[in-house]
């Protein structure tokens, strides 16, 4: 897979230098970033994934058309420009969501990005399906083993023979039974046997998925929080205690499935109760539940009740599909919000006449200090969101108009956790969790963990709202309704 | 006064006797509860076949997501453009499929074929109480199928927010393609699939309280009754929650209302600016019925299974009356868990450990029942019929799939496996192989009195080892897809590395998947070629005590000829010490017992040295009134 990348890269690289390098490359390198953070949730370049694919859009649309579609395409429709209307219709009327905080170059990048994408020989192309991937991920199992496949496949095709084969032998075998007039095939002898076979192959098989798939469970490694360390001593009791029961009574089942089939030669045994027996089986279930139940309360509370008044306070924003993330900044406490701000340009419905909002930081990104206490705060623009962060054991659901949240430290670094893993390119990831539309499934959020003095750089290296937002608030009846909310919200 | 009602009903049956039957009566706006049953099934079956087809078509995705597979668009036309399946309609696959298996599966199919067919039949009684509302449950059925069928044809496609639909996503038409009409089209169905569950739970209860026969009381009913009883009692008491969360969902989609909804901008509401609602109330209408339907699917199959085992075990069921106590049990409780669907919807922490404890206390019932299986295997003369191989195999799912319900009822632990595939793998085994099972179970083992004739073993028994084996492979591994932190209802995990390593695993599932859905065409063909071809069935061919197999092979309007039998025993004097058979049917009298309401000697077949009298203790008058009244005393 690595040779492809590169080899990618090369052809990239190459096909760059063919029109001219330095202009060329860095535009479509910024484009490609700025690609992978805004539009890999609805587009790719080959494949239609919620709006459509986007190879060789660059050659139907005029520079100008783009940016003002990107910018604001509702607009566009409702202006009547014959070509929007048309492209609206092509994709069910679908809503694109607008982008006026890109600016024109940053714009013009992502053509020159969609360009070369879409001047790269077709195969290659498709062997990765779409930069959001080779983006962030290599292309490591993108394409799937085509080994292994096919050894799949060939198990079915094998499987169905066998069946054929088996089907015709028992097809023989009763038409024997049906001529001497006495059955010939004893399927109480077979299906104990079977029993018997399917106990042992079936044991052995879950072992061994245990060992195969269990070290790419997040359980494997140490969870990155310090929650985390309590959770998995409460998984790992839960897996010891249910993993007892579960051998023991299937062991039972099968086994008494083998041993008590009828032969002909003996009587069952009239056995209707025993309530001794019966007091035994209630009261020691009884106890181990009380056990698990005191020990998953004691979990739950401590996770759920955890408050520190220095936690630094983070929202998370979810919308169809994506997520930002705003820093309360130096004053740690966010500054106030309202979903009626919600729009084009205020993308968070922050108040900009708000003190307190003044510092915020807005990021398509989430970082945290290692060892230092976060409260994640949780809004949602539209449907129902979930904040999943599973090597953090965290999760949260997003929901309009219920504000939630979740307090933890992150205990690992990203540095750290990529050398346990042995795994460089490894990154923590915050994804959504809950179905809310077509392209859910890619809605996710980088997560990284710093050192203090990292963190501390990457988040003064942010603009925060006071430098970014125009001084000026254009005026008119938007202008003068977040007056309005402001001083509601300031009454309140 | 329970004489007088038969006599009265025996003298309705022979008037009927010479009434000339059209088509129409007979098979279609039939009132006969045997027919109704089949209705019930046949319908259950084609919506299960319908429900399957989905799931291999997601599964086909999530196997090969790059693959382009130029059939699709053949099959589903602009949904599956170039070969490639659409994610909006991923989604909608996985949310009719959800619906379907669900609720007119493994609720109508199964709890709607058994309750029609058996309850009168081991009850003693000659048809439903309410026959006319019997043939309107199965209407109201199959329009709900209709309806629900109609709107996989509607533009946006059907409803794709997964089958628990919660809102906002469900509430606003504008938010995916899925909630424009075939949202609405989901709701109409599935309001008239609960008159159609209320009509036929008022019926089953009705029937079962008042008109068993004589000497049946309720300490003598099947188990199986006993599971239907409750899950009429838990589908009366929850669908009306339902019905009411799905009407006010129908006013947030159509006339502006905000039940549901909190600071919605107008723009994305239909130009109307919604608040004050709270989409998580919908979270709590809907799990109201949603928890206890999951009892509502499985207790009609653990009754199955019961009657099942004891009788091809030819041994009592072991331990009877906690059997019923545990179905009481994990019944009432089920009312007061739905909170563990919700653990991390952003409910006050002291509530989910009220609803944690709620369900981690489910467990001790089920283990109790689970325990009881086994001790009624243990020394038995086990004859592993298809019907029973089905119901060892439900012990077993419901055994893998119960153990990981302690993981999941532990709200702690949901933190980080809620909606992950590991709830998939845990109520696919627990409740949807689980209950499917005990569906093929009772399938295989009341065929001849429904059609008269046996279904072919051998195909029975191939078909029981391949549903086993690929539902164990398909939904097995799916626990570490969700250990990994896999989410469900995803339709690639191409964009997540730590994913993607399972991409072997997916592929391994799907063609486990095909090679099951493979399998049920076995079942298909076995079932309907047997209606004509079977070998024909002798009048008790599991040796049986249930009163079923009294009745005569050949269907009569009316049940029994003649009389209605008397009961005089408990269901499962199988290999009882004494007697000549191994089994002992439940309207035969010990020698010389001619009071039906006294206690058959305990231990062997043999008149009991004292025999119990009836009812002697005085009791005080509210107690006998509901002792009465629930059967216990005559």
């Amino acid at each position: 897979m690595r040779i492809i990348t590169t080899v990618l890269r090369a052809l990239f690289i190459v096909s760059l230098l063919s029109i001219s390098f330095t202009s060329f490359s860095q535009t479509a390198e910024e484009g490609e970033k700025l690609f992978s953070a805004n539009c890999t949730s609805c587009h790719a370049i080959n494949e239609k994934v919620v709006g459509p694919a986007l190879k060789g859009t660059h050659t139907k649309h005029k520079e100008e058309w783009f940016i003002k579609w990107v910018k604001n395409s509702q607009k566009m429709i409702k202006s009547g420009d014959a070509m929007a209307v048309q492209l609206s219709k092509e994709n069910n009327e679908a809503l694109m969501t607008s982008f006026e905080n890109l600016s024109d170059n940053q714009i013009k990048s992502i053509i020159a990005y969609i360009k070369a994408e879409s001047e790269k020989p077709a195969t290659t192309a498709t062997a990765i399906a779409g930069p959001a991937v080779s983006s962030d991920s290599g292309t490591v199992g993108k394409v799937g083993n085509p080994y292994t496949s096919k050894i799949n496949w060939l198990l079915f095709i094998i499987a169905v023979l066998l069946i054929g084969v088996i089907g015709q032998v028992f097809g023989i075998l009763n038409k024997v039974s049906e001529i001497q007039g006495k059955p010939v095939i004893n399927w109480g002898s077979i299906n104990s046997k079977l029993l018997l076979v399917f106990l042992i192959v079936g044991m052995v098989a879950a072992i061994w998925e245990f060992v195969v798939h269990g070290k790419w469970t997040v359980y494997a490694t140490d969870a990155a929080s310090e929650h985390g360390a309590e959770y998995d001593s409460m998984f790992f009791i839960t897996v010891a205690i249910t993993g007892i029961v579960f051998v023991i009574t299937q062991i039972l089942l099968f086994w008494y499935g083998y041993k008590y089939r009828a032969d002909g030669k003996r009587k069952a045994v009239y056995y209707p109760d025993n309530h001794k027996l019966e007091l035994i089986w209630t009261v020691i279930p009884a106890i181990v539940l009380t056990v698990l139940v005191i020990r998953g309360l004691k979990t739950w509370n401590t996770i759920m009740n955890h408050r520190d008044e220095k936690a630094t306070v983070v929202e998370v924003f979810g919308y169809q599909f994506g997520w930002n993330a705003r820093y309360a900044g130096a004053d740690n406490k966010l500054g106030n919000h309202d979903f009626r701000q919600v729009g084009v340009v205020n993308a968070l419905g922050v108040d900009p006449k708000d003190p307190k909002s003044q510092d915020d930081v807005i990021v398509n990104e989430l970082h945290f200090a290692v060892g230092k206490p976060v409260s994640l705060k949780f809004r949602a623009k539209d449907v129902i969101h979930s904040a999943y962060l599973p090597h953090f054991r965290v999760q949260m659901n997003v929901v309009p108009g219920l504000p939630t949240q979740f307090n933890f430290t992150p205990s690992i670094t990203t540095a750290e956790m990529r050398t346990k893993l042995n795994n460089p390119k490894f990154d923590y990831i915050l994804l959504c969790n809950k179905i809310c539309g077509g392209a859910h499934y890619r809605m996710k959020m980088k997560v990284v963990v710093d050192s203090p003095e990292d963190y501390a750089k990457w988040l003064s290296s942010q603009p925060n709202l006071a430098s970014t937002s125009t001084p000026a608030v254009p005026e008119g009846p938007q202008a003068s309704k977040s007056d309005k909310v402001a001083k509601t919200l300031a009454s309140k | 006064m329970s004489n007088l009602h038969h006599d009265d009903h025996n003298h309705v049956s022979h008037d009927h006797g010479h009434h000339k039957e059209t088509f129409i009566s007979k098979y279609v706006f039939s009132m006969d509860h045997k027919m109704i049953a089949k209705q019930f099934l046949i319908t259950g079956i084609i919506m299960g076949t319908l429900g399957m087809a989905m799931s291999m078509l997601f599964r086909l995705q999530l196997a090969y997501p790059d693959m382009k597979l130029p059939f699709l668009e053949s099959i589903i036309g602009q949904w599956g453009k170039d070969g490639k399946l659409d994610p909006n309609f991923y989604l909608a696959l996985i949310t009719i499929h959800g619906t379907i298996m669900v609720f007119y599966v493994l609720t109508a199919g199964l709890s709607g074929t058994f309750s029609n067919l058996l309850i009168p039949l081991q009850v003693g009684t000659r048809d439903m109480a309410s026959p006319f509302m019997n043939m309107l449950s199965y209407w109201f059925f199959f329009l709900s199928s209709v309806v629900l069928i109609w709107s996989l044809f509607v533009e946006g496609g059907p409803a794709s927010a997964g089958w628990t639909i919660y809102p906002p996503l469900s509430a606003l038409p504008k938010a995916i393609p899925g909630s424009g009409t075939g949202m609405t089209l989901w709701l109409v169905a599935i309001v008239l699939f609960i008159a159609s569950a209320l009509l036929g739970g008022v019926n089953y209860i009705t029937t079962i309280l008042n008109m068993r026969t004589k000497g049946m009381k309720m300490t003598r009913l099947p188990l199986t009754i006993w599971a239907f009883l409750l899950t009429a009692v838990l589908g009366l008491l929850s669908f009306p929650v339902l019905l009411g969360g799905s009407l006010l969902l129908i006013f947030d989609r159509s006339f502006g209302t905000s039940f549901y909804l909190s600071d919605i901008p107008a723009d994305l509401a239909g130009g109307i600016e919604r608040t004050g609602g709270s989409p998580v109330l919908w979270q709590h209408l809907f799990w109201f019925l949603g928890h206890p339907e999951v009892y509502i699917i499985l207790l009609p199959a653990l009754g199955i299974t019961s009657e099942v085992i004891a009788t091809n075990a030819r041994k009592p069921i072991f331990g009877y009356r906690a059997m019923i106590g545990s179905i009481l049990a994990i019944a009432v409780l089920s009312f007061i868990v739905w909170g563990h669907h919700m653990f991390i919807t952003g409910m006050n922490p002291f509530l989910g450990s009220v609803f944690m404890l709620g369900t981690l206390i489910i467990a001790v019932p089920s283990a109790v029942k689970t325990f009881n299986y086994l001790a009624t295997l243990w020394q038995g003369n086990l004859r592993l019929t298809p019907a029973m191989m089905f119901a060892i195999g439900l012990v077993s799912f419901f055994i893998t799939g119960g153990l990981t319900g302690i993981w999941l009822g532990n709200a702690a632990l949901d933190i980080n496996l809620h909606d992950t595939y590991f709830v998939v793998a845990h109520f696919h085994l627990v409740m949807g192989s689980a209950a499917i099972f005990g569906m093929m179970s009772g399938i295989y083992h009341w065929y001849p009195k429904m059609f008269k004739r046996k279904m072919n073993e051998t195909l029975g028994q191939i078909h029981f080892w391949l549903t086993i084996i690929s539902a164990y492979c398909v939904f097995f591994p799916m626990h570490f897809l969700g250990l990994a932190g896999v989410p469900r209802r995803y339709y690639a995990n191409s964009a997540y590395d730590q994913f993607n390593v399972f991409i072997d695993m997916n592929q391994f599932i799907t063609i486990a998947a095909l090679l099951g859905g493979a399998a049920q065409l076995i079942f298909l063909w076995n079932f309907f070629s047997s209606i004509r071809n079977g070998k024909r069935t002798e009048q008790n061919p599991w040796e049986s005590n249930t009163l079923e197999w009294t009745a005569p092979v050949e269907h009569i309007h009316g049940n029994w000829p003649g009389e209605l039998p008397t009961v005089y025993r408990w269901a499962y004097d199988y290999s009882k010490p004494g007697a000549e058979q191994d089994f002992i049917p439940q309207n035969v009298p010990d020698p010389g017992q001619v009071d039906e309401q006294a206690e058959p000697n305990p231990t062997k077949f043999e008149p009991a040295k004292t025999p119990v009298s009836p009812v002697t203790e005085k009791d005080s008058v509210l107690f006998s009134v509901v002792k009465k009244w629930l059967g216990f005393a005559n």
